[in-house]
């Protein structure tokens, strides 16, 4: 029973607070940001302590039964529970930045409603054991990311804004197409009766492409990417939020959850998919090489770690998936530290032109060191918790047998390399071409440090997620 | 209890609110008001009141022939909140006492008539009672007497003089096989001849009649003209519910009679998709905000039509409930429409910009009004959206529900403009002293919005209550 109220505090908190918490706004500001925090780490707490229930080999359901086969169904097991303990702590400790970041602009009462509402729909996505409200908390979360983006008034950044919305919207609806298709086949939107149904009967592949338009475009992987990039006009915790820890894992998520535990797509898909993510990974890591403006440039370092993450999930085997699960959490992490970071840095230099910047280390360490700490794990270097994560997707994939796509994947690991050291050098080392900005806000520092921290210490503690994940990954493959 | 309460009632708040001179003038509101609420809560208690067969007291002795059905239920509760909602907008446009008081008379005439649409049991009082409604906004477009809504009455006028002979024809050709016009004896007599080419005939014409009133491509043209040069309580009105009590409504209760053939079924999707495309691609290429709203009317009217076009229970069930959100979400835009119009003096959008720090009510319940109009969840807009096209797709009309979906981009797409040129962005030079437009505008708007998001958070309740009630009787 009390595992039940914990589910379901996961998922109500934050949407009662995203109510709450701007009405608030009225009152107070503190009152109103201590509210939207509130609301965040309860989630994460509530989350966190399902934990050792899911590791014992339970799942936790929530279900009412509705009309028409729209039953609303929450179910915990550890991939669930994984995603949102992931997801609620860099929530909250973005919303923690932004106590500083956003404390001189207008609107402050939308952003705290979107960014709560934002995570409480993410916990309904992760939750949801029916695609139909699957769907609905997508979409909400398309909502919150669309006033996210345009939270500046400017007419380009309401365009970008407008351009996220209608691409993901439009991936949305296809995947609702292939829903709905599902539905009329078994009859329920249930996951569980739909597992059942393809157990014995193959996916159609005309499911898999539609459902395949609304994954790639979410997680803005090639040719649905350009909006990711476009989007870096919003503030930057609303980037780190939306771009790099948990709208982008939306997309991969459900690829785990619906083509990974609920069934399983002819053999094809698992070449083709993979292909797609090298294109991805090695296009953006080229695009990052070129660009100047920061956060565009960490935007298609994005792009580039999320088709790592469908190589993981889409090869097939053990390894991959705890591969790409990690990834998912270090990525998170690391790169939610360099967004935060490169927010202070383009805060304080009021530019985003890299080749404006330089030798900002002396000016800025605590900001520099957190930065490198997380560039480290995203190239992958040891003991950072990035490396483990790429060494396992890159041994799925090898056991995976495609070694064209993993010679292209190892290219677009070093491409990394090569970018994220670019920037460091632009941005921290060497002569200043701008201004010398002082260090950002207190709590601002402290996010990116802790941020930093955690990338480091989830490669020395690599066993305790790692054991985690392992028993997720014999939960979702049935073993 | 008698279904023709709901038209004699009108009645006499006519006659009382003309009788007195002064008294009347300073009431009429009050007594419009309480009548649309009266309307609203006879229809929700319809179950206990007039769910009988028995026709009772006048009823019996006239032999009128009215009943109220699920169907009906959904357009009335329309029907009330909408008219209530123009009544308040018609408080704050610059109309005189007495235009606000002839304003008042025609609202409740064309209730009257529109209540007769929903309640007729035969089809010549159907169509009486359409012209009813029909003679009632003409005037009501051509309310403000400039020359463009003359010009959009005109139209109108002659359309529906067109549709008026469709319909009559075609009424005389169904006399020719069935002994009188009631619902009943034609469904006898189509059991017996419904393939002799002359009823066939009988059907088409009367349909594309339909789509006159309603709207429908390639019948649309009227309907830009009509809504853009009405006073912004009348736009109210058309878009939320005369056009689609007139034609939308009234195929329902045609394909109902005439029973679902598939050369029906394809006439109808296929509209219907055209209407969708249509309107929205026009839709994306205006520049005046009620104009806009238009088109996107024509292409809402057109899911409803493709609804009805797949031919099933859900399709029916999945169209009236898209009827009903269609209604709110639309009237909202429009109430949003005339509090823009009040405030800026102008309708078009490129003059207007950053209004929504200026009116923050306006711009949040544009916000909700538009994501519901695009299907987006957990609004009231995305389940009828659903549920018309998993109706459609349980039909085997893959390719239109596709085209049904992805129509929700361009939706999407033309809203967003809307939203952007209108709400966000820099405040627009010379708007700087616009505020938020009355209570009587603002209130309406909420209260509408509200309905939105209600309706799409306690949808099962909307399903037990009114969509599978719908279902099952049409499944009988």
């Amino acid at each position: 029973m009390t595992n039940k109220i914990l589910l379901l505090s996961c998922v109500f908190i934050p949407l009662a607070g995203a109510i709450i918490a701007p009405l608030a706004g009225y009152i107070s500001t503190k009152f109103r940001n201590a509210l939207a925090l509130a609301a965040i780490s309860a989630s994460f707490i509530a989350a966190a302590s399902l934990i050792p229930v899911v590791l014992a080999g339970n799942t936790i359901t929530v279900s009412a039964n509705l009309p028409l086969g729209f039953n609303f169904i929450l179910t915990a097991d550890c991939l669930a529970v994984f995603m949102a303990t992931v997801s609620s702590f860099i929530c909250a400790i973005i919303v923690l930045y932004s106590f500083g970041y956003i404390s001189h602009y207008r609107n402050q009462n939308e952003y705290y409603l979107m960014v709560v509402l934002f995570l409480g729909s993410m916990m309904g996505l992760v939750f949801s054991a029916n695609l139909i409200f699957l769907y609905i908390f997508w979409e909400i979360t398309a909502i919150a990311s669309w006033r996210l983006i345009g939270f500046f008034r400017e007419k380009r950044d309401i365009l970008r804004a407008d351009k996220a919305f209608l691409v993901t919207v439009f991936g949305a609806l296809a995947m609702l197409l292939a829903f709905v298709l599902i539905y009329q086949k078994v009859g329920s939107f249930d996951l569980a009766a739909i597992k059942l149904y393809f157990k014995t009967t193959p996916v159609p592949d005309i499911a898999v492409i539609l459902i395949l338009l609304g994954i790639l475009t979410k997680s803005a992987t090639l040719p649905f990417h350009t909006w990711l990039p476009d989007a870096g006009v919003a503030p930057s915790p609303v980037t780190a939020l939306l771009h790099a820890a948990v709208l982008v894992k939306i997309g991969v998520y459900v690829f785990a959850r619906l083509f990974i535990v609920t069934f399983t797509p002819s053999e094809i898909w698992h070449t083709i998919i993979p292909a797609l993510a090298a294109a991805s990974a090695l296009v953006s890591a080229g695009a990052a090489l070129v660009e100047t403006d920061l956060k565009r440039i960490i935007a298609y370092s994005t792009v580039s770690q999320i088709g790592f993450i469908f190589l993981g999930f889409a090869v097939n085997n053990t390894i991959g998936i705890a591969g790409a699960m990690l990834f998912i959490l270090m990525h998170g992490l690391a790169k939610g530290g360099l967004f935060l970071c490169a927010g202070i840095v383009e805060q304080n230099t009021k530019t985003k032109d890299i080749t404006r910047m330089g030798g900002l280390i002396s000016t800025m360490p605590i900001t520099a060191l957190s930065f490198l700490a997380c560039s480290f794990s995203i190239m992958g270097i040891p003991p950072f918790g990035g490396f483990f994560s790429k060494y396992m997707v890159f041994s799925g994939a090898v056991g995976g047998g495609n070694i064209y796509i993993t010679l292209a994947f190892l290219s677009g690991a070093v491409l990394t390399i090569l970018y994220l050291f670019r920037l460091f050098n632009m941005v921290f080392l060497g002569e200043s071409r701008g201004n010398l900005a002082k260090e950002g806000s207190a709590t601002m520092i402290v996010s990116v440090a802790v941020l930093a921290t955690m990338s480091l210490a989830g490669g020395i503690y690599i066993i305790y997620p790692s054991s985690f994940v392992a028993v997720a990954v014999k939960q979702m493959v049935g073993m | 209890m008698m279904p023709s309460l709901l038209i004699l009632i009108p009645l006499f708040v006519i006659m009382a609110i003309n009788l007195p001179k002064h008294t009347g003038r300073r009431l009429a509101f009050y007594l419009a008001l309480a009548l649309f609420a009266t309307q609203m809560i006879l229809a929700v208690f319809h179950q206990k009141l007039f769910l009988t067969n028995e026709a009772v007291g006048i009823d019996r002795f006239f032999r009128v022939d009215l009943s109220i059905d699920h169907l009906g239920v959904v357009a009335l509760v329309c029907m009330g909140i909408v008219s209530i909602s123009s009544l308040f907008v018609s408080r704050y446009m610059p109309l005189d006492e007495s235009e606000r008081f002839k304003f008042t008379n025609l609202l409740v005439i064309m209730s009257i008539g529109m209540c007769g649409i929903v309640m007729a049991k035969d089809i010549f009082s159907l169509y009486v009672f359409l012209e009813i409604t029909a003679i009632a906004s003409f005037i009501l477009i051509a309310f403000k007497k400039d020359i463009g809504g003359l010009e959009g009455a005109f139209k109108y006028l002659v359309l529906s003089a067109i549709a008026t002979v469709f319909m009559l024809l075609s009424i005389a050709a169904i006399l020719l096989v069935s002994k009188d016009t009631s619902f009943a004896a034609i469904t006898e007599a189509l059991k017996v001849s419904g393939s002799q080419p002359v009823v066939i005939a009988a059907i088409a014409i009367f349909l594309c009649g339909l789509f006159i009133k309603g709207g429908i491509f390639p019948f649309h043209g009227w309907l830009p003209d009509a809504y853009e040069s009405s006073p912004a309580p009348v736009s109210i009105l058309l878009a939320g519910i005369v056009t689609k009590v007139a034609g939308v409504y009234t195929i329902m209760r045609i394909t109902m009679l005439f029973g679902s053939s598939a050369s029906i079924n394809n006439v109808l999707l296929l509209l219907g998709t055209l209407s969708i495309l249509v309107g929205a691609f026009a839709a994306l290429g205006q520049d005046n905000f009620k104009r806009m709203l238009a088109y996107s009317s024509i292409s809402q009217v057109g899911y409803i039509i493709l609804g009805i076009g797949a031919g099933t229970p859900l399709g029916m069930a999945a169209a009236i409930f898209h009827f009903f959100n269609h209604a709110m979400f639309k009237s909202l835009l429009f109430v949003n429409a005339a509090a823009l119009e009040k405030e800026t003096g102008t309708v078009s959008m490129s003059k207007m910009g950053g209004l929504a720090e200026r009116m923050p009510v306006t711009g949040t319940t544009s916000v909700i009004g538009i994501l519901s109009a695009a299907g987006i969840p957990p609004l009231a807009g995305f389940w009828s959206k659903l549920l018309i096209i998993v109706a459609l797709w349980q039909a085997g009309r893959y390719s239109y529900a596709a085209i049904a979906i992805f129509a929700g981009v361009v939706t999407l797409g033309y809203l967003l403009t809307m939203q952007r040129k209108v709400f966000f962005g820099k405040l627009s030079a010379g708007l700087d002293d616009v505020k938020e437009a009355g209570f009587g505008i603002v209130l309406p708007s909420v209260i509408l919005a509200s309905i939105v998001v209600l309706t799409g958070l306690l949808f099962p309740f909307i399903f037990q209550s009114f969509i599978i009630p719908v279902k099952e009787l049409l499944q009988h």
